[in-house]
């Protein structure tokens, strides 16, 4: 049973007001943390690890910054172009070296102090001298300059077309008052202009209050209350309770029994991460395009889908998911264990052969879908050995070439040069298995820079086909988005880019 | 006893030098887990240079060690605060769970493990065997799902988890620390029970029990004078061992429970590689022992005279 969509990409994401009666008991909760009646509060699943937001890379730290703070432009919630927010317009000069945004006026701080373009100047500026881990993004960006208090102009070494989708995917590119790092402890206290203000955080809980004078006008809720809830049946149960009324650590097993509670509203959009496995080039025999044919034509990925995410994924033998204006439809790949050995009988391979298969406990999907691929390989003569390692020795030994092959996922990209880029290009910054092909170098670097839309995606195409049939990554699958919220909550919307945004939202 | 504090000290020394090694040894790189999945050279160098890992191990070392031994262990990695205000932060949701759990595990152990002791081989006996083999057994998470299922779903009794300081709010401070005493005292009270059982049975069948019923001493007497006061020896040790092991938190009960506890903080720092925070927690941890350790020794010759040194 494929899941009902509440909503996809492209659709109205309001949701729907359905008058639901019924559902789980509300608990008194002794008015313990509880910030009153007018408060979300929201269960995640990890503690933030702080909230300095050009320095964190942890997504439960951007879950909160997602509502505090505002970048120049944000991706749109419908399709993730991206649409203004701090910069109300911006044009880019006919040779594409030059971006002119002009910014919003009226826009306060939560300290109080007027939003200008110096605040903008020093933002950027402090993730490029200080090398935070954004710097790259800025990687072709020679300046940035305030021609004015409400212009800000930032000339490009070479055209990035992507410069929008650099400077406004995520949060961590946020603006911040000028000065701010001097004059605030940003890692316990946050200044931003958004909907919210950071009021408090301890080992339990963050709280968020409304900030009356948001340029976007005052949130209707008075305050969100993000509730740290690692176990997903608890943060269920709390939800069917009525202790939270949202959030987005639901048991994978359980989202089919929810569709049909009444006390759950549950939704679910295609997200914009991909999951793959990649082998080392540089380990016999997977140097071998034919091995690396093989076993892509020997992996079932609805099988992997099913075992890892309990359908609540869409399999993909590219990277860009359907919805997006650069998905790719190419699918050249068969599951068939007759062709995936008549492949490896082709390529002159020695059988059996073992294969070590890296994957972290980080994200026990890996692991389900290793064993599943690990039992699809055995009829090709590939003998797997699922290596089921913490992610930060995962890391150390994808650095370190240490690997057959792994698994992973790329999270949060928005623009095809996060999807393609830097995993395929030469020597690429992300280029762990060893991909080289001019071609596909080629049409990456003009697709770089290229600024007419047609033109670029068409480029991405080339370049998709050249990664997916010579395996330079094995795609398998868009995982969705799920969360859920109490029935009757109104005004949230659910977002391929799992930004969560509570600007809007209306309690029952 | 001021030789006995000379000796943890240099206890602590040595330990510090383990500790220092050890979590510098283990694999993963704080640095390339702090900056995500997308960075540049250039960023992973100046954060290493930041973080002071850019310098000679055993200059890091002496710079942490001398900085330790005036009270400050440094500044974590992950959230930029001092470990020292971490470690604080969760302390009383730790020794809130810690001493409420011991006092689960009493209530259950002594009652149980004396009846057994008393009537061996009887269906009391039995029962508590199983039960405490059961608790032994009975992994704590699947424990603390089943009673958030029952009390938190079902019937809606108890919220799901969470802590809230007892200043702030008694009832709901009570509400919250039900569930994760039950099950963690439960794991300790069975452990402790076959504890009482033994040495109670030790202490019954010793000779000076045997002669003072035979002086024709009254049962109770006999009992509370000379059997008890055997047996709360190893009693004492044994609660000191599982108290120093809940004090230095409980993983996997603080996950399931939300409960912001040292446990917690322990695994967050492993996974990030948060050598500060890690060498701290694990620095607190021995102290505990070591100063559980003399709380013992300073019971067990407030027990029983003839050991006094």
């Amino acid at each position: 049973m494929r899941t009902t969509r509440l909503l996809s990409l492209g659709a109205v994401g309001a949701v729907a007001l359905t008058a639901c009666s019924g559902g789980g008991e509300s608990v008194d909760t002794g008015g313990g943390g509880g910030g009153g009646d007018n408060v979300l509060v929201a269960a995640v699943s990890a503690q933030p690890d702080q909230f300095d937001p050009h320095v964190t890379s942890a997504y439960p730290s951007f879950q909160v910054l997602e509502n505090v703070y505002d970048t120049l432009v944000v991706p749109n919630p419908e399709d993730l172009t991206m649409e203004p927010s701090l910069a109300t317009d911006w044009e880019v000069s006919e040779d594409g070296l030059t971006w002119t945004f002009n910014l919003r006026e009226g826009v306060t701080f939560h300290d109080g102090s007027e939003f200008d373009a110096a605040d903008v100047v020093y933002s950027y500026n402090r993730i490029i001298d200080e090398e935070l881990n954004n710097a790259y993004r800025f990687a072709t960006v020679e300046s940035v300059e305030a021609v004015d208090p409400q212009t800000v102009e930032i000339t490009v070494s070479q055209p990035t077309p992507n410069l929008p989708a650099l400077i406004g995917a995520f949060k961590g590119m946020s603006i911040l008052p000028e000065g701010a790092a001097e004059e605030f402890d940003l890692t316990t206290e946050a200044v931003g202009t958004g909907p919210f203000t950071l009021e408090s955080t301890d080992a339990s809980t963050t709280e968020l209050a409304a900030y009356e004078d948001y340029w976007g006008g005052a949130p209707s809720i008075d305050g969100v209350e993000f509730r740290y809830i690692t176990e997903p049946a608890a943060a269920l149960t709390a939800l069917q309770n009525g202790e939270v009324q949202w959030t987005d650590n639901i048991p994978p097993q359980q989202i089919e029994s929810l569709e049909g509670d009444d006390a759950v509203e549950l939704a679910t959009t295609p997200s914009v991460d991909y999951w793959y496995m990649s082998m080392n080039y540089a380990r016999e025999p997977f140097g071998n395009p034919q091995v690396r044919q093989a076993i892509a034509t020997a992996v079932d990925r609805g099988a992997v889908t099913e075992a890892a995410r309990f359908g609540a994924a869409q399999p993909n033998q590219t990277a860009i998911p359907e919805d997006s204006f650069y998905h790719y439809d190419y699918a050249p790949f068969e599951p068939s264990v007759e062709e995936a050995q008549a492949l490896m009988q082709e390529a002159g391979v020695q059988t059996p052969i073992t294969m070590g298969l890296m994957v972290t406990d980080e994200f026990p999907e890996t692991v389900t879908a290793a064993q599943v691929i690990a039992s699809q390989l055995e009829p090709i003569g590939i003998d797997v050995d699922v290596q089921t390692v913490d992610f930060a020795t995962w890391l150390d030994r994808q650095a370190q070439g240490d690997f057959d092959a792994f698994m992973l996922g790329w999270l949060g990209n928005i623009d095809p040069f996060d999807f393609y880029h830097a995993q395929h290009i030469t020597d690429g910054g992300s280029n762990y298995q060893g991909y080289s092909n001019p071609e596909v170098d080629r049409l990456l670097n003009a697709a770089a820079t290229e600024t007419d839309q047609a033109t670029r995606k068409d480029l991405y195409d080339q370049a998709a086909k050249l990664i997916v049939d010579d395996v330079s990554y094995l795609y398998l699958y868009n995982p969705d988005v799920v969360q859920a919220w109490a029935p009757g909550l109104s005004g949230y919307q659910i977002r391929a880019d799992k930004a969560i945004n509570f600007e809007n939202v209306e309690l029952p | 006893m001021v030789r006995r504090i000379g000796q943890s000290a240099v206890v602590l020394a040595g330990v510090s030098v383990i500790v220092f090694g050890l979590v510098h040894l283990v694999p993963g790189d704080p640095v390339r887990l702090a900056l995500g999945t997308r960075f540049s050279q250039e960023s992973y160098d100046a954060l290493r240079e930041r973080s002071g890992l850019d310098q000679p191990l055993i200059e890091q070392f002496f710079t942490w060690f001398g900085r330790a031994l005036t009270g400050d262990l440094g500044v974590s990695f992950r959230s930029g605060e001092t470990v020292t205000s971490q470690i604080a932060e969760r302390l009383p949701a730790t020794l809130t769970l810690a001493f409420a759990s011991i006092l689960v595990a009493l209530l259950i152990a002594v009652p149980l493990g004396t009846i057994s002791a008393l009537r061996p081989r009887s269906i009391i006996d039995r029962v508590a065997t199983v039960v405490s083999q059961f608790g032994i057994s009975v992994p704590d998470f699947w424990m603390g799902i089943v009673l958030i299922l029952i009390f938190a779903g079902t019937l809606g009794w108890l919220p799901s988890g969470g802590y809230v300081p007892l200043t702030e709010d008694p009832g709901a401070w009570l509400q919250r620390l039900l569930m994760p005493a039950l099950v963690t005292g439960v794991v300790s009270g069975s452990v402790i029970t076959r504890f009482v059982r033994s040495s109670m049975l030790e202490a019954l069948g010793s000779d000076h029990v045997r002669t003072a019923q035979a002086k024709g001493l009254p049962t109770r007497q006999v009992f509370t004078w000379h059997v008890l006061r055997n047996a709360l020896l190893p009693l004492v040790t044994v609660t000191g061992v599982q108290l120093a092991y809940l004090l230095s938190g409980v993983v996997v009960v603080e996950i399931v429970f939300s409960w912001p506890g040292l446990g917690q903080l322990a695994l967050q720092a492993v996974q990030a590689r948060d050598y500060p925070v890690l060498q701290g927690a694990i620095l607190l941890f021995a102290v505990v022992f070591l100063v559980i350790n003399l709380v013992v020794d300073l019971l067990y010759t407030a027990i029983d005279p003839r050991i006094r040194r």
